[in-house]
């Protein structure tokens, strides 16, 4: 009796082990796993890091492929927000992020400088990039050149109300001097790259801000059915021609410069520096257009991120 | 919506059941909930292996009981989010982090079962022990801790049901089992991608509650047969 029991317990306990063991096994096995990778050679492991939302999952797919074929072991790790992973990108435990301009440079600058410190970066992605660079460095983080391709925020009219007024960008709708209704998120208001900015650099007459939310379906309709005039959503949404809406361009750029950049932890960098020309490739091949169709394949098409980076990279020629 | 043609109708309608999408998605869903499953099966693990001495040195006295239970249910009340976080920067984006956090909240539960099935073992036993010339750590081994069984194992199923839930917390850095589907498809409205999630989360929690109470009658058969 006493020696079945205690076999028994041995048993469940042994039992629970190994579901632990293969689990583990199992994981480091994937985080392990050379992949599909053609290239010989190994150059140890590579953790990708981002956050998890649609595009940043579609780009670190995207940096993942280039790295496989680059002959790393490769582990991405998708996080919530920037505060989670910049500290990693830091120490060295995350390798590289895609990440974004002006959003960067605007975490760094408030994390050195306190949430009050005044905003270094702006519509000019070259003087962003310069105000981002020794913010960057100060944390152990290299700035690969950024891509043309951006995520801005942006504004849209209906397709019909541009081609009646002949509208192309945000000061042609100013020109009209109509009074016009914004469907934003009601953050918007006073904002220098919402509703402050729209009247103040642009001159537009707003009557009303109809607070919905940012690229939302309800703000596509509201727009579509003539409730609102103008939108708010971002330069990457690809929904917008197949609904009828159309972006406005903005010309006397009131958004700042959000567009694409690889952010590398530095002494990864000086270890691999033949990296920077394989992100410099993707770079230069990515447009905005690009982005725009990828979170349509992700998002509506429910593609997984792994197939669109793929099909991308090889419609590039990249890979 | 004018969509490139081949796109299931369950993803275009955006159908919470979607049988289409188990199938596209399978190796996401297995991988998911393999480190859901071995994730917490660690994390209450460790709970226990700490909860028992715990026990042990709370049932010495009134006043170290009472501390050890306080310290262990105010433990509950920090938001998983913020433990998480306050972890973050010693082990960073690792099981580890999450592994940590899981273990600490499943002592609550724990430290006061064991101390609880310890407790319930009646005096007159004890004696009796005492009296055929048992040593503390003889009787613990073979008479408290085999009569605590029944109480250790019900805390033990409520940990891990409790840490099955806990566990999808842990995508916010990134090891959140089917915490990280969850997330990612609240993030771009993924219907059927959330439904399937929750079906595992519920269908894990339910297969470890069974597996425990199995568990717990083969090792205390006297159980089923006494009252």
């Amino acid at each position: 009796m006493q020696i079945s029991r205690a076999f028994a317990l041995a048993a469940a306990g042994a039992v629970l082990l190994t579901t632990a063991a293969c689990g583990g096994s199992d994981l480091e096995d994937d985080a392990s796993d050379p992949a599909s990778s053609g290239a010989a050679g190994d150059k140890g492991t590579v953790v990708v890091g981002g956050q998890d939302f649609t595009e940043s999952q579609i780009l670190a797919a995207i940096y993942q492929s280039l790295l496989e074929d680059a002959g790393y072991q490769v582990q991405t790790k998708l996080v919530t927000t920037r505060d989670v992973y910049l500290p990693e990108l830091s120490k060295g435990n995350v390798d590289i992020v895609p990440d974004y301009l002006a959003g960067l440079t605007d975490f760094l600058n408030t994390q050195k400088n306190g949430p009050d410190a005044e905003a270094v970066s702006s519509n000019d992605p070259a003087a962003t990039l310069a105000a981002l660079e020794p913010l960057a460095e100060e944390q152990g983080i290299s700035i690969l050149p950024p891509s043309d391709a951006t995520d801005q925020n942006a504004f849209f009219v209906s397709q019909d109300f541009a081609e009646q007024n002949d509208l192309s960008t945000l000061s042609d709708l100013a020109a009209l001097g109509e009074p016009v209704k914004l469907g934003a998120p009601p953050d918007c208001e006073g904002r220098s790259d919402c509703e402050g900015g729209l009247t103040k650099v642009y001159g537009l007459d707003i009557s009303e801000i109809v607070p919905l939310d940012f690229a939302s379906a309800q703000v596509k309709d509201a727009v579509k059915n003539g409730e609102v005039q103008l939108g708010e959503t971002g330069t990457t949404d690809g929904t917008l021609e197949d609904l009828g809406l159309v972006l406005l361009e903005d010309d006397k750029g009131i958004q700042p410069a959000q567009n694409l950049t690889p952010a590398v932890n530095s002494d990864f960098l000086a270890d691999n520096p033949d990296l920077e020309d394989t992100f410099n490739k993707l770079s230069e091949a990515l447009t905005t257009d690009d982005l725009a169709a990828m979170n349509v394949q992700v998002d509506l098409e429910r593609k997984k991120p792994a197939d669109v980076a793929a099909q991308f990279l090889e419609d590039k020629g990249i890979l | 919506m004018a969509l490139v043609d081949g796109v299931p109708q369950c993803y275009v309608d955006n159908d919470w059941i979607c049988t289409r999408y188990w199938t596209d998605y399978r190796p996401e869903l297995v991988d998911a909930s393999v480190e859901h499953l071995w994730i917490t099966v660690i994390s209450v693990l460790a709970g226990l292996v700490v909860a028992v001495p715990l026990a042990l040195v709370a049932r010495r006295n009134a006043a170290v009981e009472s501390v050890v239970v306080g310290a262990t249910t105010i433990i509950y009340t920090i938001p998983s989010l913020a433990l998480f976080s306050l972890l973050l920067p010693f082990t960073g984006l690792s099981p580890t982090t999450v592994i940590i956090g899981l273990a600490l909240y499943s002592l609550t539960i724990l430290v006061r079962n064991v101390l609880a099935g310890l407790q319930g073992v009646p005096e007159e036993i004890r004696e009796a022990a005492r009296g055929v010339g048992y040593s503390d750590t003889r009787m613990l081994l073979k008479v408290e801790l085999p009569l605590a069984v029944p109480v250790i194992v019900a805390g033990l199923r409520v940990a891990t049901v409790s840490t099955v839930a806990l566990a999808t917390v842990g995508s916010i850095v990134s090891y959140g089992g089917l915490g990280n589907l969850l997330l990612l498809a609240v993030g771009n409205q993924f219907k059927a991608q959330i439904f399937a999630a929750s079906v595992l989360c519920v269908a894990l929690a339910g297969i470890l509650d069974l597996g425990l109470l199995l568990v717990q009658r083969l090792v205390t058969p006297w159980t089923r047969h006494a009252r």
